[in-house]
């Protein structure tokens, strides 16, 4: 556990300071919580913004954010000529592998909370009557909370799958760029070819099923992807095999 | 006698067709520097890698303070520093957090850890510049930071590959000087590769010399001096050609020939006399000004090895 906070504490550090005040990627944050945060709300209203559909955008956002600092994860290491040094250190496979996605997913869950709590407070300010506007139903409250790290450790542990053995940290988000236009291509396509019985059955469990069973059992199907994709990760990471890489 | 630092035995080593190591057999006694000298591809690195358990070995067995390379890698990693090929900084970190970092790590207690990194930086004359991020340091500055990160928990046993490959002259040789009054402090055995003669010749008190994978001789810079090239002498003249360089290979007392900014360089056995050589020169064409000689250093050796084993 030490090890696996030592990680978490180094990778957190070089996220933040990327991004900090002064540097190339400094304004990318900002620009995001803009838009999401403030510009977004403003056009949804409240009665969009606090409902479950409203926080789709900044729960799929966080996984966009994941998308560009897990590519790093390894790659950038690799390219920078620090991966072989970590690696000759006593710090043990499980916590090198979990404390880069953890402060993955932390920097994306950060940013997509920022998002709703900005929208919150916009949303609020715009239409003040007295009284403060909240989420009001279990099933917004159970996407905020399982949302951004679901979605977000199913984005952190496939993207670290691609960095552990990318070249270079432009090749790992070229890889998963495309590899995510194919999966979303691939649903949206997939959908329509469906047999009729199938989207029958689909169709009546999203008219039947109450949205927070909706939200439940799509936080299963994610926790299960995490959990086969992590296992896919701790399978691959092989420190002879990344040394000679 | 104390266990060796590093026991191999046979270790061996093959990429696809490539023998990068072949057959490895040393000890390296502990509290000892020793260096481990080869030109560029001989298989030093892949050494390093194999003691440190991060590869295995196609053949042979290496034991590394009394660990199983093969089976005990975690342990000594645990147990030892490395700076490798590259100074493996995050210059995105400041020198300090480079620090902290490996020292945590290492599972360094928070006041031992802010105790020594003041006492390393301090020693190497970065501490004033410690919260700087390492990526506007001077590359000197940088392999500095880079060898007292693996010096930090006091590791008993500290690899170092080429740690002054890169560095100009002065830098180099500050370098040098710190290295080697941090390791007689500390007292931990060091492994050191190097292609720089004089380095292993000021640091170490035993070196080997590998090309190819394979070992050609282990000693003492000062055996290894007498063994391979008790004297050296240089000639100022001209007419140096090909076809005499090879006839003076040819003799008997001749280690090594070879024209060196325009000079002749002999390499002569113990108790050889130039002068019958010198004679051989006049009588073959060429011209003989000025004749110096004295005692053969660590690079004659290295040379003659490396032209033996062609």
């Amino acid at each position: 556990m030490n090890d696996f906070v030592t990680v978490l504490w180094k990778e957190w550090k070089e996220i933040v300071l990327e991004r900090s005040a002064g540097s190339a990627g400094s304004y990318r944050p900002l620009i995001l919580i803009a838009v999401f945060g403030i510009f977004m709300p403003l056009r949804m209203g409240p009665e969009r913004f606090f409902s479950t559909a409203g926080l789709l955008a900044p729960t799929f956002f966080s996984a966009v954010v994941i998308t560009a600092v897990i590519a790093d994860s390894f790659a950038g290491e690799r390219e920078r000529h620090t991966l072989e040094t970590l690696l000759a250190s006593r710090l043990s496979d499980h916590s090198i592998l979990f404390g880069k996605i953890a402060a993955c997913m932390a920097y994306g869950w950060l940013i997509s909370i920022s998002c709703i709590l900005a929208g919150a407070i916009t949303v609020n300010i715009a239409n003040w009557h007295g009284q403060i506007l909240m989420f009001h139903d279990a099933a917004s409250w159970l996407l905020l909370l399982l949302g951004p790290p679901l979605l977000g450790g199913t984005i952190a542990a496939a993207g670290v799958l691609v960095s552990l053995h990318a070249t270079t940290v432009r090749q790992a988000q070229q890889t998963l760029s495309v590899g995510f236009a194919v999966v979303l291509i691939g649903v949206i396509f997939g959908s329509s070819m469906l047999p009729a019985d199938w989207k029958a059955w689909f169709g009546r469990i999203l008219f039947t099923w109450s949205q927070a069973d909706l939200v439940l059992a799509a936080a299963g199907v994610l926790l299960a992807i995490d959990l086969a994709l992590l296992s896919a990760g701790m399978a691959r990471f092989q420190r002879a095999r990344l040394v000679l890489d | 006698m104390a266990e060796p630092a590093i026991r191999a035995l046979g270790l061996t080593r093959t990429f696809a067709t490539v023998r990068a190591l072949d057959d490895l057999n040393i000890e390296v006694p502990a509290g000892s520097v020793f260096g481990f000298l080869g030109p560029n591809g001989a298989g030093k690195t892949t050494t390093i890698r194999l003691l440190l358990g991060l590869i295995e070995p196609t053949s042979g067995s290496a034991q590394v303070l009394g660990f199983d390379t093969r089976t005990q890698g975690a342990e000594i990693r645990a147990r030892t520093g490395a700076l490798l090929e590259h100074s493996g900084l995050y210059e995105r970190l400041s020198a300090e957090d480079n620090l902290r970092f490996y020292g945590r790590v290492a599972h360094m207690p928070k006041a031992q850890l802010d105790q020594r990194i003041q006492e390393l930086l301090t020693h190497l004359g970065l501490w004033d510049r410690r919260q700087e991020a390492v990526v506007k340091w001077s590359r000197g500055m940088k392999q500095k930071l880079a060898i007292a990160r693996p010096l930090l928990h006091r590791p008993g046993l500290v690899f170092l590959d080429e740690p002054t490959a890169g560095l100009d002259p002065v830098a180099a040789a500050s370098l040098r000087d710190d290295l080697a009054a941090l390791a007689a402090r500390q007292g931990a055995t060091i492994f050191l590769t190097t292609h720089n003669m004089a380095e292993a010749e000021k640091l170490c008190s035993l070196v080997a010399v590998i090309r190819q994978g394979k070992l050609l001789a282990v000693g003492s810079p000062a055996d290894l001096r007498s063994r391979g090239g008790g004297q050296r002498t240089e000639i100022a003249g001209r007419g140096f050609s090909d076809a005499m360089l090879a006839m003076l290979r040819q003799q008997a007392d001749v280690s090594q020939a070879l024209v060196e900014n325009g000079r002749l360089v002999l390499l002569l056995k113990d108790g050889a006399s130039v002068a019958p050589l010198i004679s051989m020169i006049v009588r073959d064409g060429g011209e003989v000004q000025e004749v110096r000689s004295g005692q053969g250093s660590l690079e004659d050796v290295f040379l003659t090895l490396m032209e033996e084993e062609k």
